[in-house]
């Protein structure tokens, strides 16, 4: 009782605070009353995402390793440099994991492929690595099956209770920077605004599946720099904007308070907060790449003169791109264009097979990727422009 | 010192990193890194433990000893081979993308010095665990351990005069880059723990930056 009541307390705390890092101690954690044949998982230090996967992990006797994303979720963290060959090799040899079962085997997050490199941690700590789901909760049937990935365990979703999470990671942060300002200097606009706030993005992500499949990647909207665009607008984000107008301008006669400085007012305001929130919509969504990113102008190219179809790309991309032609031992792509580019497969390739192509048809190579990752934050090494 | 957690907003953009840290602290992890160095000699074999951009190892390269400098970040350690060519030191110096954890990799006593700054209060327990019964290993008997550091102050009034200068920074810093350092608590007795006799111990006034020289007994 007094677990689940914490449990669901860090939920919601965490799930406002879902934009910010959480980090939680690293290390070794028993799960039930494992033995020295125990399954070895392991996973990032993002407090909320440890949580989870212990929830998950009730009930199967395992170890848990819980390795340095500096408080990160597996994805972003891989992608962007932070967790890393380094992060598992270190847990694998500090944690003493190693005096605890018989075995080498250790059950990666599959996401977290975009930034651990197999081959290396087998390499330099001799234990091999099999890439797990995608999410933690499909873990016991994973487990039941003896570690068999079905197709869907491979694939990122979008569902509801995900994009309501994205829409609260937008509006918490930004109502309690308004609350505040609205309270100190203009109370009667705390709690419209702070509706608006909470209102806007909720309706702009729960409404995410009509419009998602206009939303276009490969469109290069006003620029910020040449790397870079500012805004990718889609106009159905405008669209709810211009119903909120209309509902404001129709509830306001209707009560009677009709100025146009009332609708002025208002509709400057949540246009302010509809162009924040979408400026980078598609990603807060795991189904698109960021439009901030000119990464997304990129094209994973397969050369098949070295590919054996071993199908590491299949086992990694969470977009489910690839099917191996297990008769002529190739890889095949007939779901190229569900790609967000975030390199798993060029990475784990152990043939080189994989790369990237920008549309100037630069190429860049599998070691470049594994080196510098998609990097985030630190300085781009990787330059695409688009068309 | 206490502004060295605004070291993490440097560290996002190593090519900042070196002018950055120096503006930061005036000066005065130049001058705990001078000290330490003073202590290589020519010819001897010495490890850099979170090189970095290099700050130690060139001060050790330049007195003529054989440096092998590691760290993870692949961008601080092409900054510091740049560094290094700069200084015409290339012959004597090895840089390794590689992590604490790797350190079984390394020969039992090969190195006569084992140095490291600002590296351990970016380690977990069970690193810094790992880290120094493996750095007592590959030491050779009687070989230095020089390390230059942010520590938890031991007396109250300091920790609470510590804190209050640090939480703003550090909000700060978090907001920013999202991460923040950790200072070591009791440094110098985990190092004794591990085997190593203490040589010096220098701190500065508000007694959260260390400069500890130790020595290996061997066996």
């Amino acid at each position: 009782m007094v677990n689940s009541i914490k449990y669901a307390a860090v939920n919601i705390i965490e799930t406002l605070l879902r934009g910010f890092p959480i980090p939680c101690k690293t290390g070794l954690v028993k799960i039930g009353d494992p033995d020295r044949k125990s399954p070895v998982f392991l996973t990032c230090n993002y407090h909320l995402t440890v949580e989870r996967v212990k929830k998950c992990l009730h009930g199967i006797d395992c170890y848990l390793l819980v390795a340095n994303s500096r408080g990160i979720n597996v994805w972003c963290a891989s992608a962007g440099g932070y967790f890393t060959n380094h992060s598992v090799i270190s847990i694998l040899k500090t944690s003493g994991i190693e005096g605890l079962v018989d075995h080498r085997t250790v059950v990666l997050p599959q996401l977290a492929a975009t930034g651990v490199e197999a081959g290396v941690i087998q390499e330099k700590t001799g234990w091999k690595v099999i890439w797990g789901p995608v999410y933690a909760k499909d873990i016991p049937a994973y487990v039941k099956t003896k570690f068999k990935k079905t197709r869907a365990m491979r694939e990122v979703r979008f569902p509801t209770v995900q994009r309501v999470e994205m829409a609260v990671m937008w509006a918490f942060p930004f109502s309690a920077v308004a609350g505040l300002i609205t309270l100190t200097f203009w109370r009667e606009l705390f709690l419209p605004l702070t509706g608006l706030i909470w209102a806007l993005p909720l309706s702009i992500f729960l409404s995410f599946p009509l419009y998602s499949k206009r939303l276009n990647q490969k469109k290069k909207m006003t620029g910020f720099n040449k790397y870079t665009v500012l805004f990718d607008f889609s106009p159905i984000p405008l669209l709810l904007w211009g119903v909120f107008i209309g509902f404001l301008t129709l509830s306001s006669i209707l009560t009677n308070t009709f100025t146009w400085g009332y609708i002025f007012r208002w509709g400057l305001i949540s246009f302010i907060i509809v162009l924040l929130i979408s400026i980078d919509l598609m990603g807060s969504t795991p189904v698109y790449k960021s439009g901030l990113h000119e990464d997304r102008f990129l094209k994973v190219v397969l050369d098949e003169k070295r590919c054996k179809g071993a199908g590491f790309c299949e086992q990694v991309c969470p977009r489910n791109c690839y099917e191996v032609d297990r008769n002529r031992h190739i890889a095949t792509m007939p779901g190229a264009d569900r790609c967000v580019q975030c390199g798993a497969c060029i990475v784990q390739c152990p043939f080189d097979a994989l790369y990237f192509k920008s549309p100037k048809d630069e190429i860049i190579p599998p070691e470049t990727i594994r080196r510098f990752k998609l990097n985030l934050i630190g300085k781009r090494l990787v330059k695409v422009e688009g068309k | 010192m206490s502004l060295y957690v605004l070291m993490k907003v440097l560290e996002s953009a190593p090519s900042r990193y070196d002018r950055g840290i120096r503006i930061l602290t005036l000066g005065a992890v130049d001058g705990a890194y001078d000290r330490l160095t003073s202590q290589v000699e020519k010819g001897q074999r010495v490890l850099d433990i979170g090189c970095g951009t290099g700050a130690l190892t060139l001060r050790a390269a330049g007195k003529g000893a054989i440096v092998k400098g590691i760290d993870v970040n692949s961008q601080m350690l092409e900054i510091a081979q740049t560094r290094l060519d700069e200084a015409g030191l290339s012959q004597n110096v090895r840089f390794c993308e590689m992590g604490v954890a790797e350190l079984g990799c390394e020969q039992t006593s090969c190195y006569d010095v084992v140095m490291s700054g600002l590296c351990f209060s970016e380690l977990s327990g069970d690193e810094l665990t790992y880290t120094l019964k493996e750095i007592k290993r590959i030491l050779k008997p009687g070989g230095l351990l020089l390390i230059a550091d942010e520590v938890t102050p031991k007396s109250v009034l300091k920790r609470v005069f510590n804190r209050l200068i640090r939480c703003p920074l550090a909000a700060i810093t978090y907001l920013i880059t999202q991460t923040t350092t950790h200072a070591v608590k009791d440094l110098a007795e985990k190092i004794e723990e591990a085997g190593f006799l203490i040589g010096s111990v220098r701190l500065n006034w508000l007694e959260d930056f260390i400069e500890l020289t130790a020595r290996n007994p061997g066996g």
